[in-house]
């Protein structure tokens, strides 16, 4: 019997959303500025934030490819939607996912899957960024459970979220092996969020601080042990990159429609703009870039979904995809003309938004030093 | 309440394309979906599927890829789906298409409910549904846009007609048609989809043997009209929509009407409401 193939038909149906209710949207999403909370219920219903998570633990029995071709999807639409849903479905719900108990996946897992309640992840803080083992927020043994204590920052949907993975330094002496992840719920007694982040782009994504003074939490909320919390963080990275090089992906796609379709009605001396070598070749370059970008990020997740190591070819990806977007955004701002600097039109927006791909998952300064060393040097 | 939900793929456009040699439409680069008012079809049935129970299948004929729809389809929340697929089908016109998927249905133990688009975007002809029905010897209810109660012996539909709207009662088993636009079709949820390319999934295909059709009844053989030409016509006359306020419009028309040429009529049409509108100033 025939059947459809996965790949294709999520694609197609997220890629349909996304052309009805997105793309003509999008504009007014990002001029408000604000949480785009009725889409994110139909994206929640749709059953997007359980992809990659199996059936019999309240997901959809996906994987990280079809992860990522929605991520892709959703950021050709709207960035700060992909940043928002790629931080439920992944980060803000995986560690969750793997260690936490019963009572927790009940609590809080199962009505993430439903986008009933939010998840995020908080590792940076105000002295560490790359340098992870500069981590200060202190998670303290007592009797009964954990004392935390410090601040994070950059928390993506902190503002929103009901519950928090952090990262917390158990014993300072152990370093970066002292390093575990804790669940934290929102309505915890000394958790408090900041405002909003006034930000260059994705601006419907929201983001805060997120401080924890003298917070007592169970055991059981203490997710990984005995140093498992950087083996977890390194298990899930390549994932982490090749999502973003996906939504970076789904932001070269959306310059280059917008360019194309620009190219194609403005006039300049009585033709298309688009008929002008100089405007042809932007836009060529923008199709061998993306082209590129795809087979590397594809590849990389397939590598993921097998379950082989990866770490280099995800890098890679990310960094490519993400360099190529920044050149999109800019070439789509250029064909544009003036107009690339109006508010009015969505250049800009893909411009700014460029930047949300630059540090998560790895600076490219940090990606660059990397695979010059995995290659020998 | 067993319901069958006929469903057609057809290429994403309204705009058909005819290649000029063959008279044969152009498909090539074009996507294929589920035909829109299928979309609503099947949304219906959902709604009676949550509030009277009992099962959806999807019926579609067409190549193997047109399993996409019946995934789509099964996305949404139908419970099974039932491709004809033959080479012996292909080239059907309306008569061997609407026998074909008769045929196949009479093969389905129990249906109250057959759902259907009104009309596919392709072959726009709106025969398959009455054909189909005048197949089953059923009663059919056309230009449904809203199904009001179903119960267990008849169905009370709301139709659109040139000029309003009529309720209309039905004993069961029926065949309605829904017009584009009925309902707000939801979403397939990506559980269902995922689970619809699993090979255990409730999708079975269909061959002529299988519905026990002779292959000279179904496909081209089978069809009683015979395409000796298809062409592009061209459009001479095109409409125009007026926008703005009622008095902005009369004034565009009275302007359209002074300008419309050798229609002596027309203008003495405009030039007596010029000298109406001038008259009462403002009073159009
Ligand atoms: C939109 C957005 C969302 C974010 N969401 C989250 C989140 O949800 N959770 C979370 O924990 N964090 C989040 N972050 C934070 C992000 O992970 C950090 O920005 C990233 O880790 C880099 O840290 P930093 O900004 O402190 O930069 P720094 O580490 O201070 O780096 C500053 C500059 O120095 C360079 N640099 C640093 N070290 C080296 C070196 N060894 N060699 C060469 N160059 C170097 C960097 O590449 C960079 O150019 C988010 C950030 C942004 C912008
Ligand atoms: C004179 C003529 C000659 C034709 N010759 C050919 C030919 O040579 N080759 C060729 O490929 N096509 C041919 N066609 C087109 C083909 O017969 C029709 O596309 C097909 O019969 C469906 O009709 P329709 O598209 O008008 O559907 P409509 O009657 O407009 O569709 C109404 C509804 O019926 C249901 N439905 C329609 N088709 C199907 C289906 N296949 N499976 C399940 N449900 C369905 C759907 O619910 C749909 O919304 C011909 C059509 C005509 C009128």
């Amino acid at each position: 019997m025939y059947r459809s193939d996965a790949e294709q038909l999520i694609r197609k149906s997220i890629a349909r959303f996304v052309d009805a209710e997105i793309i003509p949207n999008a504009q007014e999403y990002d001029n408000s500025k604000e949480y785009p909370k009725e889409i994110l219920k139909k994206i929640a219903d749709m059953g997007v934030f359980g992809i990659r998570y199996p059936k019999d633990r309240g997901g959809c029995g996906g994987n990280s490819t079809l992860f990522c071709i929605v991520c892709e999807e959703l950021a050709r639409g709207l960035m700060g939607l992909g940043a928002t849903v790629a931080m439920q479905c992944l980060m803000g719900t995986n560690c969750l996912f793997i260690y936490g108990n019963e009572d927790m996946h009940e609590h809080y897992f199962l009505p993430a899957m439903k986008g009933e309640k939010f998840g995020c992840f908080c590792m940076t803080e105000p002295e560490a960024g790359s340098d992870m083992g500069a981590v200060s927020t202190r998670a303290e043994k007592t009797n009964d459970g954990w004392t935390i204590n410090g601040m994070k920052t950059w928390v993506t949907s902190g503002p929103i979220a009901d519950f928090y993975t952090v990262m917390c330094q158990t014993n300072p002496a152990k370093k970066i092996r002292g390093l575990e992840f804790f669940f934290i719920p929102r309505d915890t007694a000394g958790v408090s969020v900041s405002k909003p982040f006034d930000t260059l782009g994705t601006v419907t994504s929201k983001i805060s601080e997120v401080s924890f003074t003298n917070v007592r939490i169970p055991d059981a909320f203490c997710l990984t042990r005995d140093g498992q919390g950087t083996g977890y963080l390194f298990s899930v990275l390549a994932e982490i990159r090749c999502m973003t090089a996906a939504l970076a992906v789904g932001l070269q796609r959306a310059a280059m429609d917008d360019a194309i379709r620009y190219a194609r009605e403005r006039q300049a001396w009585g033709k298309p703009i688009g008929n002008y070598q100089l405007i042809q070749a932007k836009v060529a370059n923008m199709a061998v870039n993306l082209e590129a970008s795809k087979l590397m990020t594809y590849n990389a997740l397939k590598m993921v979904d097998r379950k082989i190591e990866c770490k280099n070819e995800a890098s890679m990806a990310k960094y490519f995809a993400t360099e190529a977007a920044c050149s999109a955004a800019d070439s789509c701002t250029r064909i544009y003309g003036a107009y690339g600097y109006s508010m009015e039109y969505p250049a800009q927006r893909h411009f700014r938004d460029t930047r949300f791909l630059l540090n998560g998952g790895g600076t490219h300064e940090i990606l660059q030093t990397n695979i010059a060393k995995w290659v020998g040097l | 309440m067993d319901i069958v939900v006929l469903v057609k793929q057809v290429p994403n456009t309204t705009d058909v394309k005819l290649d000029k040699n063959t008279g044969n439409l152009i498909r090539e680069g074009l996507e294929s979906i589920m035909n829109p008012d299928d979309r609503n079809a099947l949304e219906f049935a959902l709604q009676i599927k949550a509030e009277y129970g009992g099962t959806i299948t999807m019926v579609s004929m067409g190549p193997p890829q047109a399993v996409d729809v019946l995934s789509e389809a099964m996305g949404m929340g139908a419970d099974k789906g039932l491709l004809l697929s033959d080479m012996a089908f292909a080239g059907a016109d309306t008569w061997a298409t609407s026998y074909t998927l008769g045929k196949a249905i009479e093969k389905i133990e129990r249906f109250d409910l057959i759902i259907c688009g009104r009309q596919a975007i392709d072959g726009d002809t709106a025969q398959i549904g009455p054909q189909v029905a005048d197949f089953l010897d059923i009663p059919q209810i056309t230009y449904v846009t809203d199904i009001e109660t179903v119960s267990n012996k008849e169905v009370i539909v709301k139709r659109r007609l040139e000029d309003g709207h009529e309720r209309v009662a039905s004993q069961l088993p029926a065949l309605l048609t829904i017009l584009g636009g009925a309902n707000n079709p939801r979403y397939p949820n990506i559980g269902g989809l995922l689970a619809a390319c699993e090979e255990n999934a409730p999708l079975a295909a269909w061959n002529a043997a299988d519905i026990g059709v002779m292959v000279n009844d179904v496909g081209l053989a089978g069809s009683l009209t015979h395409v000796i030409k298809t062409y592009v016509p061209k459009f001479k006359r095109q409409g125009e929509t007026l926008e703005g306020t009622t008095a902005e419009v009369v004034r565009q028309l009275i302007q359209h009407l002074g300008k419309s040429e050798g229609a002596s009529a027309c203008k003495a049409v405009a030039a007596t409401c010029r000298l109406m509108a001038d008259t009462k100033q403002e009073g159009i």
